[in-house]
């Protein structure tokens, strides 16, 4: 455990603002660029008036610009590490003090540093973390390489609980070294991963940090930083090197929310680069049943707490309190069938769908979205494409990397509120949409009416055979099912 | 300052009476309900009229409770429907519906039924109607043999896209046409679970689909409770267990309408302050993506985490083609180049048969 100096136990108010007030005086060289309270953006001046004078137009584009915009996701079935290695490193450093974030950056850190504890193992369950500190030109270990978050979580308010003050300058160095030790052991088939949330404009090394740089990268150790103040040439670089050339993993937090948002952004697994994949393996796993017999607590292995129901490993019959986790006894991996499929949706993505184009929308086009079943607007009532931009540049970072399938030009803001599955034909609103994509996973359509998917299937087959014979062939065969230009 | 105070009386005032939404999945599969052990203790009829009792009372707790009911229907006996609320037509420009359906004549000697309960008998009613009809009438060659186990996912998806558009919109009319985008408002503003009336067994190709339905719950603490009259599913019981739903095998499916009161009424709020019924065993075992086998110890490959019963042959993973090394005690025995990318496609469609947990 971290050897916590207890000096600031009881520190008082205004000892603090002395503090930040001091490290504010030392960053203030480094920090050339435009304050943030510099930079007004008015909500009021991104609104164009409609021809009627009325802006409701103008505001519903806006509303679905939004909407959209998080929207755009990657949907390659790229492989993803989904067993993932990751040493996430806390900058405890004197420049947390700042109030900048509120309360302050410290605080902030470590309450989400707790989300993306539980974020991370819900998104991973197989997955491993350990917690580092910078402080004092050190790097101290908080919590040990593990899968289980309430130990991480449990560190880090002990953390806090213990009184810990940011202290000192941080070391990246030091921390680099640290995590490559913690990594050292990890094996082949997961991904191997840094997350540093670094407050500071500085480090302090002990010796020539482009050596420690050149080994992760020899290590195939991806980095990746959530920066609070600005950007450090030192970071970029860093990142840059360790994801073969990429850039997207380097974010400085704007706000308390933009920082939360940086950091989360870190719970989905990483699509593997080929560089990285360097082995493929066989696991072996126990699947452990439930055991309950109230009355008759037992000893569990792995803490020695009396429990009445718990799991019992397959292999050696021993119990264990909670899952996932290895076996205490004969070290087998534990697991519940649930916790593999929390994975199954980065492996079998669902779709982008496509906006519906405006002449597509006929008389006797579905005016329902499929799942809820909500009117879709008139087209009369929509505002005209042009006053929403068509942005491509919305789409997500990622998909800069690799080319998105399936959906031949990035589709813009649709002008008319109507979102279609390919697959199945059915027509969304862009709240279905968001929701479909974001938090179930799964096309309402494709699953409701698997027997009209398949009979779509069929038609584009037989469609495609006989395409050079008849081009016009447009098959309203079906219900409510419209057929669109896929 | 007035305001702010008024606010904040009413918001106190509020808290106590959110609105309640269920969403009332039925599994219209023809198959179990009239198999004899069901057919003579639980009719259709009475199941469905116990039912509609049961939604009632749910109405009757407070004019803002709200409900919704949807079909779940075996492969190839017609899709997930959702039977009531009716859908809204858009109006026209002069606000009248575009097309209505002809409106059911007043049923005679019934003036004095309370409103909300006429509706909802009618609307699910004609529902159901409409779906039998449709599966009915629809004869385009393809094969039409039921099975006895029933799609659920398709239901579950719509019952969440229909709890998400109420959740977003406020508490907002159900009968009102909400202008879209309304905003994110908080999803404290509606109370929504899903109430799984289930008859029949788990269709193992949809293992995913019905798990990510459940995650989706899970994270937006939706309850999924499960009144199993008969037949069994692991799919399910995983759903209640991972949602905090309560789930519970009928024993003597003619007390039907009395374990849906005592159950299943309470809603989540006071739910805290009963003892429910609990499942003491949950079936979390896998079956292997090969035989579809039951295994307590199995090969997991690390790039699509496919279940396997032994070594695959050649150690190449069978459902990526991904070739492995096989470890021994945490050892890497053999380190070999990954041979070819995941063939998976980008669809829900490509999701390979998948296996399923099973008892
Ligand atoms: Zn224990
Ligand atoms: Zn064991
Ligand atoms: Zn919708
Ligand atoms: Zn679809
Ligand atoms: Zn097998
Ligand atoms: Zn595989």
């Amino acid at each position: 455990m971290a050897d916590s100096d207890d000096e600031y136990i009881g520190s008082s108010g205004d000892e603090r603002g002395k503090r930040a007030s001091n490290s504010r005086k030392q960053k203030g060289a480094g920090d050339a660029g435009k304050e943030r309270w510099e930079e007004i953006q008015r909500s009021w001046d991104n609104v164009v008036e409609g021809a009627d004078g009325s802006i409701s137009a103008a505001v519903v584009g806006l509303l679905e610009q939004n909407k959209r915009k998080r929207l755009l996701k990657d949907t390659t079935p790229l492989q993803r590490g989904i067993i993932r290695h990751l040493v996430l490193v806390l900058d405890l450093s004197i420049a947390m003090e700042e109030k900048d974030f509120r309360p302050t950056r410290f605080l902030l850190q470590l309450s989400h540093a707790c989300d993306f504890i539980k974020e991370y193992f819900e998104q991973n369950p197989i997955s491993q973390l350990c917690v580092i500190g910078m402080c004092d030109g050190l790097a101290k270990r908080i919590s040990d390489m593990s899968g289980n978050p309430v130990e991480h979580i449990s560190a880090i308010r002990k953390l806090r609980a213990n009184g810990v003050e940011p202290k000192g300058s941080p070391s990246l160095q030091n921390a680099l070294d640290m995590a490559r030790g913690c990594l050292w052991n990890s094996p082949t088939h997961g991904t191997k991963e840094v997350l540093i949330v670094f407050g500071a404009l500085h480090t302090c090394d002990p010796g020539d940090i482009h050596m420690t740089i050149k080994a992760m990268v020899q290590d195939k150790i991806e980095v990746r930083i959530v920066g609070l103040a600005a950007q450090v040439a030192v970071c970029s670089e860093l990142v840059k090197k360790t994801n073969s050339g990429s850039l997207a993993g380097y974010g400085v937090a704007m706000d308390e929310k933009h920082f939360r948002d940086l950091l989360m952004a870190n719970t989905t697994p990483p699509p593997t680069r080929q560089a990285n994949t360097n082995a493929s393996t066989l696991l072996t796993m126990g699947f452990p049943s439930r055991f309950s017999n109230p009355g008759h607590p037992t000893l569990c292995a792995c803490h020695s707490n009396p429990i009445t129901s718990g799991y019992m490993c397959p292999r050696c019959m021993a119990r264990v309190c909670a899952l996932p986790t290895s076996c205490p006894a004969c070290s087998l991996t534990l697991i519940l069938s649930t916790h593999l499929a929390r994975s199954y949706h980065h492996l079998f993505p669902l779709a982008n769908w496509v906006e519906v184009a405006r002449h597509d929308v006929k008389k006797r086009s579905p005016k329902l979205c499929f799942s809820c079943e909500r009117p879709f607007p008139k087209l009369a009532a929509l505002p005209p494409s042009s006053t929403v931009a068509a942005t491509g540049d919305l789409a997500t970072k990622r998909t800069s990397n690799a080319p998105v399938p399936g959906v031949k030009a990035v589709p813009s803001i649709s002008s008319t509120g109507r979102y279609a599955c390919l697959d199945c034909g059915k027509w969304f609103c862009v709240d279905c949409d968001i929701f479909c994509h974001e938090e179930v996973y799964n096309c309402p359509g494709c699953e409701a009416d698997p027997e009209g998917k398949e009979k779509r299937q069929r038609e584009k087959e037989a469609l495609a055979a006989k395409e050079t014979a008849q081009t016009g062939q447009s098959s309203a065969a079906q219900g409510d099912a419209m057929e669109i230009d896929g | 300052m007035d305001r702010v105070d008024a606010t904040e009386h009413f918001a106190q005032h509020a808290q106590g009476d959110l609105p309640s939404l269920l969403v009332l999945i039925i599994d219209i599969n023809p198959i179990p309900w009239t198999t004899n052990p069901l057919s003579t203790a639980l009719p259709f009829n009475t199941a469905l009229s116990n039912l509609l009792l049961f939604l009632n009372a749910h109405l009757a707790f407070s004019h803002t409770n709200k409900v919704a009911v949807i079909a779940a229907a075996a492969p190839r006996g017609g899709g997930a429907k959702i039977l009531y609320p009716a859908a809204e037509l858009p109006t026209d420009t002069k606000g009248r519906p575009q097309s209505r359906p002809p409106q059911p004549a007043p049923q005679p000697g019934e003036p004095n039924k309370y409103r909300p309960f006429k509706d909802l008998e009618e609307g699910v009613l004609a529902g159901l109607g409409k779906v039998l009809a449709s599966v009915n009438e629809e004869d385009d060659g393809t094969d039409r043999t039921v099975v006895s186990e029933t799609r659920i996912a398709g239901a579950l998806t719509l019952a969440l896209a229909y709890i998400n558009r109420l959740a977003g919109a406020g508490a907002d009319n159900l009968g009102q046409t909400l202008t879209k985008g309304t905003g994110t408002t908080e999803a404290g503003t509606m109370q929504s679970r899903i109430l799984v009336v289930s008859v029949a067994g788990d269709v193992a190709s949809e293992y995913v689909p019905v798990m990510n339905c459940v995650f989706a719950a899970q994270k937006k603490h939706i309850p999924i409770d499960v009144c199993k009259v008969a037949g069994n599913s692991v799919f399910l019981q995983q759903a209640a267990d991972a949602t905090g739903g309560v789930y519970m095998k009928l024993d003597a499916p003619n007390g039907f309408l009395q374990y849906l009161m005592m159950a299943y009424l309470p809603d989540p709020a006071a739910r805290q302050h009963l003892v429910l019924p609990t499942q003491a065993n949950v079936d979390f075992r896998a079956a292997c993506f090969c035989h579809k086998k039951v295994v307590d110890v199995g090969y997991v490959c690390s790039i699509c985490l496919s279940i396997f019963c032994t070594v695959p042959p050649d150690n190449i993973c069978m459902t990526c083609q991904t070739k492995l090394a096989h470890t021994v005690g945490g050892m890497v025995v053999r380190k070999k180049k990954k041979k070819k990318a995941g063939t998976a496609t980008g669809s829900g469609a490509g999701t390979p048969t998948v296996g399923t947990p099973r008892p």
